[in-house]
Order: C-alpha cells, then sequence, then structure tokens
C-alpha cells in the first residue's frame, strides 16, 4: 500500500511540473537563444534571444542565469554621435500580447567569464527568471561568425 | 546724329549678344558645380577632402611583437577600426563586417590592409589582442592604442573613448566608425555605421577612384 501511496505522489508531482511548465511555456515563448562563437580568450559573450509574451499582462524579466558564466546582465548598444555605448538594463519589461527580439546592435545579454570556451557543438542550458516567480529553461545554441551579419 | 543712330544699331544686337553669352556661361557654371557635388555625393559621405589629414610618422608594435609604423601604412589602403576585446556586441559585429569588406576587397587589389586598434590596452594584452584579431582573419592586425604617444594613430586620428575603470567587468564608449587611410598616408575617409559590406564596398571604390583621379 506504501508502494501505491508512493507512486500515486511522484505521478501527480511530475503531472503538478508539467502544468506548471505548460502554464509558464503558454504564458511567455523563449526561443532562439544564440550565442555568437567568441576568441577562445574572450571574457565577455554576448548571447541573443526572442521572448514573446503571450499572456494578457505585463511579463517582466529581472534575471537570467547558466551555471557556464559567473554573471548575466541586460545590455543595449546605442550608437550616438559616432560613440558606441551600452547601457545596463537591470530589467526588461516585455509588454502583453507582444514579441521583444534581442538582436546585435541593439538589446542583448552580456555573459561575463566563460568557464570553458564554448564550441559550436555545446548547448548551454540558461534559466530566465521573471519578476512573477516564473522560471523558464531554455538551451542556447552557439553560432559561427559568419552567421552573425547575416 | 548718324553715329547716334549706327551705334543703337549694333547696340542691340551686341547686347543681346552678351546676354546670351552670359547666360550660356551661367548654365555652364551651374552644370558644372552640379556635376562636381553630384561626383561628391557619389564619392562618400564621410570624406575628408580637399584637406585630408597627412599622417605623422609613428611607431607601434602590432600583435605579433613586430615593429608597426608609417613603413607599413605607406602603399596600401588601411581599414582601422578602434574597440576591444571585451566589447561584445559592437566590435564583434563590425570586425565580421571587416571580414567580409577584407576578403571581397583583396580579391581584386593587392594593397588592402585590415587594423583594429583597441582602446582598452590595460586588459587588451598582446597576447589577448593576437587570439582576437586572429579569430576574424589571421592577415588582420592588431595594435596597442598608446594613448600616451602624441603620435599614435588614436591621438593622429583623434579617437574619442571614455571608460569608467573603477567598475569590475567596465565598459569602454568609442568611436563606431571605419577610419581609411590611404596610400599616401593621408587620412581620407570615414565610414559611419552602420557598417554592411555591399555599402562600404561601393563607399571604397568611390573614393579610390576619386583619388586615384585627383591625386
Amino acid at each position: 500500500m506504501k508502494k501505491v501511496n508512493a507512486i500515486f505522489f511522484f505521478l501527480l508531482l511530475f503531472l503538478n511540473i508539467n502544468i506548471v511548465l505548460a502554464e509558464n511555456s503558454q504564458k511567455i515563448h523563449i526561443y532562439d537563444l544564440w550565442i555568437n562563437e567568441a576568441p577562445p580568450t574572450a571574457t565577455v559573450l554576448v548571447a541573443y534571444v526572442v521572448l514573446k509574451n503571450n499572456s494578457k499582462r505585463l511579463m517582466t524579466l529581472n534575471s537570467v542565469s547558466c551555471p557556464l558564466f559567473s554573471s548575466i546582465e541586460i545590455h543595449r548598444s546605442i550608437i550616438k554621435n559616432d560613440i558606441a555605448s551600452m547601457e545596463r538594463h537591470s530589467m526588461l519589461e516585455i509588454p502583453s500580447k507582444s514579441t521583444i527580439k534581442l538582436s546585435p546592435g541593439d538589446f542583448h545579454l552580456m555573459l561575463f567569464n566563460p568557464k570553458i570556451p564554448l564550441n559550436t557543438h555545446d548547448t548551454p542550458i540558461f534559466t530566465f527568471s521573471f519578476l512573477d516567480g516564473t522560471q523558464i529553461p531554455v538551451t542556447a545554441t552557439i553560432r559561427k561568425r559568419k552567421d552573425m551579419t547575416h | 546724329m548718324l553715329t547716334k543712330l549706327s551705334n543703337s544699331k549694333f547696340l542691340i544686337p551686341a547686347m543681346a549678344f552678351l546676354v546670351v553669352l552670359a547666360t550660356g556661361a551661367g548654365f555652364y557654371i551651374s552644370l558644372k558645380q552640379s556635376q562636381n557635388r553630384q561626383e561628391r555625393s557619389e564619392v562618400s559621405q564621410g570624406l575628408f577632402w580637399p584637406n585630408p589629414k597627412q599622417i605623422k610618422d609613428f611607431s607601434s608594435e602590432d600583435h605579433n611583437g613586430n615593429i608597426f609604423g608609417s613603413k607599413q601604412i605607406n602603399g596600401k589602403w588601411s581599414f582601422i577600426f578602434f574597440g576591444y576585446t571585451n566589447c561584445p556586441d559592437i566590435c564583434p559585429i563590425t570586425m565580421s563586417v571587416m571580414v567580409d569588406v577584407y576578403r571581397n576587397l583583396t580579391t581584386e587589389f593587392d594593397d588592402i590592409q585590415t587594423i583594429f586598434v583597441t582602446v582598452d590596452p590595460e586588459r587588451d594584452t598582446k597576447e589577448k589582442l593576437s587570439s582576437y584579431v586572429n579569430f576574424f582573419d589571421k592577415n588582420f592586425i592588431g595594435l596597442n592604442g598608446e594613448p600616451e604617444n602624441k603620435n599614435s594613430l588614436v591621438r593622429q586620428i583623434g579617437i574619442a573613448y571614455f571608460s569608467n575603470k573603477e567598475k569590475d567587468n567596465y565598459l569602454v564608449d568609442h568611436s563606431a566608425s571605419i577610419f581609411v587611410i590611404d596610400p599616401k598616408m593621408r587620412l581620407i575617409a570615414k565610414l559611419s555605421p552602420p557598417h554592411q559590406l555591399e555599402k562600404i564596398i561601393d563607399q571604397f571604390k568611390n573614393i579610390k577612384r576619386f583619388v586615384d583621379e585627383k591625386g
């Protein structure tokens, strides 16, 4: 009887996790996460991604993490009067029913101090955390340099 | 009376002739000016002409530890970008375009070189610079910005950059343009972003044609 209860418990737990994940993925869809291949000595890498908010309310991304990097920050590149600079954003708001694309020369994720040099066969997993507690794991791909400008 | 009549007889056609001549000359000058304007605009925005700055003698060290100075600039078309290796977005985007530009132009011209000058010499060691430029193209040249050297390319071209080094992982604000020095060591053009392969190729060919004609 104890065995049956335990199986039942784990089944419920599994079902619950799936429901939570399904709800989260319905609320916000995160896709096309890619890291630009960089020289092996690079101490800062960059990632781009698309975030689609399917929900009826504003979703606020407040952190992104990946065990392969010491920290990850949201930045935006700006070119004004010929000077290129970056501004840090502590969070990123994705309005209801809209899509935000982080792309070269605009919003991006700065990945500090990679613990290993990344190659095109690597698939690191990032966790996107939102202000309402939603956490979504997303697998990144590594793109070769030539793909960056196309 | 007769003289007066004969004078007035010739005066009108003479005046008419002068008016036609002046109109024609005006039209011709205006046409030439318009052609010159069109020629200038076709060449490029950002062209430093008619008084391009002459690059003075300088001596630096490249990413391999070899001397790199005026001798290495003289006789070549140099594309120069000022950035830093910790820059994750704008610099790799620009360098990627410069790779495509370099590979495209070197199929047609043999006097092209691409130089990356770091504006973050404290962090961009020779090894890091070497790894960085080689990652993009083995023929690219990496130079230390040498801000303390008054004849360095940073100082001669007048590159502005700023960083707050008190922070960890500090960022550097820097010029986003690509600068072009001609084989006579003249700072000939500034190519402003957004950088696109086709645009730069067209700009360069127009600039080269223009400079070859003007001498």
